[in-house]
């Protein structure tokens, strides 16, 4: 791998977000609001971000390889170990016993992990070597 | 059916999931206080790492061998174990949730053990803990068969045990200090009279097993013939006793060290109490020299207190804890370990007031309420008692503890890649 990546864990629970409230009207002010009423349910960024809680994990990004998918250094991606990965899903790898996030696609029967980032190479997935997907990457919670 | 899943020496493989670069490598978790081996991956169990080896004459050995030690992080486990037991729930018709890493279920209908089998990809696909799954006619032979799953590789991890022909085998090889429910002492009664095996016990007279083991063995001897005497119970039962004990990093002469940590593990049974609406009408306090030292001189004591009217208030709890301590302190010794058990356990809504009672109760309940609130809100005992103190000389030794990956956002692994 000639670009590292460095992953941080950090938990699922701990980025359970305070309720935003959500309004249907525009915000109003000044006077007895008539959207009041319609205040609707407060919403869950859990429910949005997590499909599978017993799954799902999350951790900190460092390295520029993913920048092309818009993972960046100091990102936390989520990952969704209950989903099947296919050609194309971004995923937590594992190979050779060391964490790596990638693009998988298959080419000519060679399992391939794709960089998103011009200046770097795909890197090919041989026989011999000890590869497995740990999970989905399936949100990337970015600061602006 | 009854199923037993039992996840595979849980709090090594938990350690795996986030270090991947450890599979296939000798991994080891120490017990609190980093003081002896308690979970071994299958690695190290073939290097013949003992259960219950204690670290220190140990530590030669690890580094010679190439064994990952891990303090325990329970942060970690308890997450992960509810990510387990969380996982199995919607596939099954009942659940018992038995210790941190075993359950009971059911499996009504065909197709038990394929559903079994389904049941073991998914648990590892989604948490990363490989479990092994026992299936049987009763919780005690599920047990029996849990254990061959994990034995015999071939089976893949999970083993039927419902063919009488099987059944008798598995029985005949089950010695009978490794049936589920047989304690020491029973087992080594039962060895005086010949019963060797769980085979031996199903065909004991049931006349002769009621006399010398009472209801329990009566029971279980049923259970092994196939007969349900314990049924996959939902509620997880009330606890009889709570304990909190710990040795203690550097051994402590004091009574004033003494008394911050009795003070502190009575207040957390307390909490625990509150948590469970329970209160206890009994507290024990704990005393012991350390063993491993046999030149030193040796003390165990202990002392228990009953309260008129049965409590779950810190105040009484650590004063009673504490008066206890008292009693058994000896001058002149280092103490290794102490502890506080709290039993005869009720429900609150249950509780008898006593006739000449001084305490006001409503008011201890509200002051009570609101310093679980609080501590909820920031932390961990954010408000105590002044005698838990704040030194904490005698808190814990975790040297390798790992970070609590998936329950604190702070506690981050870095990874290279």
């Amino acid at each position: 791998m000639n670009r590292k990546i460095k992953l941080k864990w950090c938990p699922a629970s701990a980025v359970a977000f305070d309720a935003v409230p959500f309004f249907d009207e525009g915000v109003q002010a000044g006077f007895p609001s008539p959207a009041e009423d319609h205040l609707d349910l407060d919403l869950d960024l859990n429910s949005y971000l997590v499909q599978h809680p017993s799954a799902t994990f999350c951790c900190r990004v460092e390295g520029d390889s993913m920048v092309g998918a818009g993972i960046q250094t100091g990102d936390v991606i989520m990952i969704d170990r209950s989903l099947t990965p296919h050609k194309g899903s971004i995923v937590l790898a594992v190979l050779d016993g060391e964490f790596t996030v990638k693009r998988v696609d298959i080419q000519d029967d060679t399992l391939l992990l794709i960089p998103e980032n011009p200046k770097l190479k795909p890197i090919e997935v041989g026989e011999e070597s000890n590869f497995q997907v740990w999970g989905v990457v399936t949100f990337v919670i970015h600061k602006v | 059916m009854i199923a037993l899943v039992d996840c595979n020496n849980f709090f090594a493989s938990c350690e795996r999931v986030f270090r991947p670069n450890l599979i296939s490598k000798p991994v080891v978790v120490l017990s609190n206080n980093d003081g002896c081996v308690i979970a071994r991956s299958n690695e190290a169990k073939s290097l013949g790492v003992k259960m219950g080896a204690p670290a220190f004459k140990s530590e030669r050995f690890f580094a010679r061998n190439g064994v990952h030690v891990f303090s325990s992080n329970f942060a970690l486990y308890g997450d992960m174990s509810k990510r387990v037991m969380d996982t199995i729930r919607p596939e099954v018709d009942e659940m018992e949730v038995y210790s941190i890493d075993e359950a009971f279920l059911v499996f009504e209908g065909p197709a038990a053990e394929e559903r079994a089998r389904a049941l073991r990809e998914k648990v590892e696909r989604w948490t990363g803990i490989p479990v092994s799954i026992g299936l049987a006619q009763t919780k005690t032979l599920a047990k029996v068969a849990t254990r061959i799953a994990k034995k015999m590789p071939e089976m893949n991890g999970v083993f039927t045990l419902s063919s009488s022909c099987d059944l008798e085998r598995a029985l005949h090889r089950c010695k009978i200090e490794d049936v589920w429910g047989i304690g020491n002492r029973s087992s080594s009664k039962l060895k005086s009279y010949g019963i060797t095996t769980a085979l031996k016990l199903t065909l004991a007279d049931p006349a002769w097993v009621r006399r010398n083991l009472s209801i329990t063995g009566t029971r279980l001897q049923k259970e092994l013939q196939s007969t349900i005497c314990s049924p996959v119970n939902d509620a997880s039962p009330r606890k009889q006793s709570i304990r909190t004990a710990r040795s203690f990093g550097s051994e402590v002469q004091s009574l004033h060290a003494l008394n911050e940590s009795v003070g502190t593990f009575a207040a957390n049974c307390a909490s625990k109490l509150r948590k469970e609406g329970s209160c206890c009408i009994s507290i024990t306090t704990f005393v012991m020299t350390n063993p491993f030292k046999p030149q030193a001189p040796q003390y165990n004591a202990s002392r228990t207190i009953k309260f008129e009217v049965p409590t779950n208030d810190t105040l009484e709890i650590v004063a009673s804890a504490i008066q206890a301590l008292k009693f058994i302190y000896r001058d002149g010794f280092s103490y290794k370990k102490a502890g506080v058990l709290v039993s005869a356990i009720t429900p609150s809504s249950e509780v008898q007031l006593g006739l000449f009672d001084v305490v006001d109760r409503s008011k201890r309940t509200s002051l009570m309420t609101s310093i679980d609130t609080i501590n909820t809100k920031l932390g961990h005992d954010k408000v105590r008692l002044a005698v838990q103190g704040f030194d904490r000389k005698w808190r814990l030794r975790q040297e390798r503890l790992s970070p609590c990956y998936t329950t604190r956002f702070t506690d981050f692994l870095t990874v290279k890649v």
